[in-house]
């Protein structure tokens, strides 16, 4: 069985994200499963970044610690990972005056600037590498040449030679033969998808019938914007960037209450901008979707990496109270469909919904052999076509009938505190009447949510949310592999929490809730919610995601601290 | 034939003597003469006593939050570009609070047409000064008479290359309709600042005042020439221009993007099948 990590590296503007794009579709074309993640710094030049890819015959959703292979394509690459290297392990590129710490590895030396230079100029160095990787890897030679023709052609004639000689030159100058199987390509054969969670939470959109998507750039959500935008002419979808996310969120809710099914997306710092205009969606009841790409804060914080520490904020984010969802994807299969869950429940119950996805979910690339569409069913407008129409008729359920305008029926919503046609009031048995509509939808909305996943295990049960799925769930086998007989829980719907909670946690042995943030949200969340106690915490908030084999590792600390006392 | 942007037995929430009831009838009126349904027009405003006069018309409403109409009213109009979509607040609402908006609005040129409450002074609030307020005005923030110069809305979106720019005063019906109805039938991104005398907070800029001061640019002002318009948009005190400053007919926001993409709107119309997936995904895999 093939189970390889790979880590690239190099300085900001040597393109390591063009390599793991390419890298990553041909292994999968190659009919190999793939992970990959993406770390980089907020610069456009120099300082650090890598990308890491693990392939594997069998399905794969997370990273691991301990690499295959490291590919340098600067000194300083050499310096930050040598020590991530398996023993046995390969290592390639240029190493520059580090010393080499250990005869356990494999080396070869390429100097990937400097042949390239050779070709005329430093930037086919990436090139160079995709070609010395593929050979390594068994890849064929004609499958990723026509990928690089592919890729290059819009850049005319003369870059796409140069790109495809780079490339030769990289599998002539590697010098071993290829240490993987040689692998043809079966375009059947292979599984089918390979996405990002940023790609896949536009794709959920699109699919769920979204015509209208305003945003203001910011990392890691960013990447939303440029899958809708360059989908605009296929499906007639509005793009736009707004001034500030203040003018983004404010936009979708315009378009929303004109009929348009709108989102927007921003991380937290412009999350905090959106938030009264949250509540504009929650007094108006204009369904909305807003996606929020976590990254560490607070403010600024560090804008390329990832964070799960904005839980606790969005189910609270707004003044006063009222009804809302939040959804945490597990990975871009999951995203799609919560994606087209938070606009049908957004629409059925006439509220904002709120998505929680992080850097690590956005940027990383998963492979599936299939997606699987969940059946969702649709929430049409009611008819508008009647002339004494109430926006806010009161109705047993609080959700009342929705028109838009355009039809007979006048439709008037008010940020203020209104009567039931939507005319401003200060009549205070109306305000209690209203308020009291509003929050009456809690209960149901509370059904629709589902039981967290569950595993169950005799000797411990790991607990997390949202895109550590991959992680957990690797973890959780390799610890049972080892002996220990681990469960695993995992939240992709976090509020309301679902009814039944407290049974449904009690008595899970020895839990251990595992969170990228520093008090342990979830946990937090969940003794409040339950009553139990959730005191066991793995956290992690340096920017950087869990590890499968760091966080088994830690489990078992855990565990270890526990017999020793 | 009555009007039917009449409201019935509504409560209004005004001053009795306050400029906004002007605004209100023009408005009214205008919608009515160019022959309008109430159904087919939306009104979208912000918070402040202007903002509440979308509850005193018979129409489509969105009363948002305070200083953010113009994306509210951008985003409906590219929507459904069938309806008429008119944004109007006060002072401090569309040159304070939503200032940013403005800007970006003209840069867009969305088909929507912006009416402004200007009385120089905030007055939900209780008299604070505005954006628009002249400096030394005196009020229980501005203990020391403001400090700041005012804002110039006129002069600012002519430097921006607004589509249409006006100015109005409440005071007179007939001419505030007049630039009305040639804002809501203009193709593009119109401006309307509108002279209301606030007959509580702000003793200064009185309806005396300004009718001492207001003229209407007469036939030899032609709106298409910017440096006109602009020399124009400068004057202030002893006699205030009124009429359409200048007019810059382009391309709108709307017609750009529909003449790309071929749909008269962009209302929900049912979610993708499971194939526009697999093709979608024909570009990744
Ligand atoms: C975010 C926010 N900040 C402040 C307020 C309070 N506020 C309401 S209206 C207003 C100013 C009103 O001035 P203007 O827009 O000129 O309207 P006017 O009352 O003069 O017609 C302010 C500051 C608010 N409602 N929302
Ligand atoms: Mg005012």
């Amino acid at each position: 069985m093939v189970d390889w990590e790979i880590k690239v590296g190099g300085a900001a503007g040597q393109g390591v994200q063009t390599v793991s794009e390419i890298l990553s579709l041909m292994l999968k074309r190659s009919g190999y499963y793939v992970f990959s993640l993406e770390d980089y710094q907020s610069r456009i030049r120099g300082g650090h970044t890598f990308t890491h890819i693990r392939l594997s015959d069998r399905p794969v959703w997370a990273a691991k610690r301990y690499l295959d292979l490291l590919v340098c394509l600067d000194p300083l690459t050499y310096q930050l990972h040598h020590h991530e290297v398996k023993e046995n392990g390969l290592i390639l590129g240029n190493f520059g005056l580090g010393e080499k710490s250990t005869d356990s590895h494999r080396f070869i030396s390429i100097d990937f600037e400097k042949e390239a230079v050779q070709l005329g100029n430093k930037v086919f160095a990436n090139m160079i590498a995709v070609g010395a990787i593929s050979s390594i890897l068994g890849l064929a030679p004609e499958l990723v040449a026509a990928y690089i023709e592919k890729i290059f052609a819009k850049k005319g004639e003369e870059v796409m030679e140069k790109n495809k000689l780079a490339f030769q030159r990289g599998r002539r100058i590697v010098g071993i033969p290829p240490v993987l199987p040689t692998r043809n390509s079966m375009p059947n054969d292979v599984p089918q998808f390979l996405l990002d969670g940023n790609q896949a939470l536009g794709l959920g959109a699109l699919l769920a019938g979204c015509t209208f998507y305003s945003a203001y750039p910011m990392t890691p959500s960013t990447g939303i914007m440029n899958f809708l935008a360059s989908k605009i002419r296929e499906y007639g979808i509005v793009v736009e960037q707004a001034e500030d996310e203040i003018a983004a969120v404010n936009m979708a809710l315009g378009a929303s209450y004109a009929g348009a099914r709108a989102m927007t997306g921003t991380s937290g710092g412009g999350f905090c901008l959106m938030v009264e205009g949250l509540g504009l969606a929650a007094m108006t009841e204009v369904p909305i979707v807003v996606i929020n790409g976590q990254r560490p804060g607070p403010s600024t914080g560090l804008p390329t990496r990832t964070s799960q520490a904005d839980l606790a904020f969005v189910i609270h984010a707004g003044h006063d109270e009222f009804p809302r969802f939040v959804f945490a994807p597990r990975d871009p299969q999951d995203a799609i469909n919560i994606v087209r869950r938070a606009f049908y429940l957004a629409e059925k119950y006439q509220v904002p919904v709120i998505i929680l996805s992080d850097q690590y979910l956005a940027d990383s690339k998963v492979s599936y052999w299939n997606l699987e569409m969940e059946e969702i069913p649709d929430a049409p407008i009611q008819a508008s076509d009647f002339s004494d129409y109430c926006r806010y008729a009161l109705t047993p359920s609080g959700v009342s009938p929705r028109a838009i305008p355009g039809g007979k029926a006048l439709v008037v919503v008010d940020s203020d505190e209104h009567d039931e046609c939507g005319h401003l009031t200060e009549d205070l048995d109306v305000r209690v009447a209203m308020h009291e509509k509003r929050m009456k939808k809690w209960e149901a909305m509370k059904k629709e949510i589902r039981l967290p996943f569950l595993v169950e295990g005799k000797e411990v049960t790991l607990l997390g949310w949202g895109s550590s799925w991959g992680v957990l769930r690797e973890a959780r086998e390799e610890l049972h592999e080892e002996g220990i007989d681990a469960g695993l829980v995992h939240f992709n719907e976090l509020w309301p929490l679902p009814g039944g909670l407290r049974e449904f946690l009690e008595g899970l042995p020895f839990p251990i809730v595992v969170e990228n943030n520093y008090w342990g949200q979830l946990a937090n969340l969940l003794e409040h919610e339950t009553g139990l106690s959730f005191a066991r915490r793995i956290t992690r908030y340096d920017g950087r995601p869990f590890l499968v084999d760091e966080l088994c590792e830690r489990v078992k600390e855990v565990l270890r601290n526990v017999q020793s006392v | 034939m009555s009007n039917p942007f009449e409201q019935e037995g509504v409560e209004i929430a005004w001053c009795p003597g306050c400029g906004n009831f002007g605004i209100l009838k023009a408005l009214k009126e205008t919608l009515f003469e160019l022959g309008y349904e109430p159904h087919k027009v939306v009104l979208v405003s912000g918070i402040g006593q202007a903002a509440k006069l979308p509850h005193y018309l018979k129409v489509n409403v969105f009363n948002g939050l305070h200083g953010r109409s113009i994306p509210v009213a951008f985003a409906i109009k590219t929507v459904n570009p069938e309806l008429l979509v008119i944004a109007e607040s006060g002072d401090g609402c569309m040159y304070g609070e939503g200032g940013n908006h403005l800007l970006h609005a003209i840069r867009r040129n969305p088909d929507i047409t912006v009416v402004v409450h200007d009385n120089q002074v905030y007055g939900l609030t209780k008299g604070q000064a505005s954006p628009t307020s002249e400096e030394g005005f005196f009020s229980k923030v501005q203990t020391l008479g403001n400090l700041s110069t005012p804002f110039n809305p006129l002069s600012l979106a002519i430097a921006q290359d607004a589509s249409f720019v006006a100015r109005g005063f409440s005071g007179d019906i007939e001419g505030l309709k007049k630039i009305l109805k040639e804002a809501l039938s203009w193709k593009g991104f119109a401006l309307v600042d509108v002279l209301q005398p606030c007959v509580t907070f702000n003793r200064v800029n009185t309806y005396g005042w300004y009718k001492e001061r207001v003229y209407y640019l007469g036939e030899n002002h032609d709106p298409s020439n910017r440096f006109q318009a602009f020399e124009k948009s400068l004057e202030w005190g002893e006699r205030i221009p009124l009429g359409i400053f200048y007019t810059h007919r382009k391309p709108t926001y709307q017609e750009k993007f529909y003449t790309q993409i071929p749909r008269s709107h962009l209302l929900y119309q049912g979610t993708l099948s499971e194939e526009s997936v697999a093709r979608e995904f024909q570009l990744l895999v």
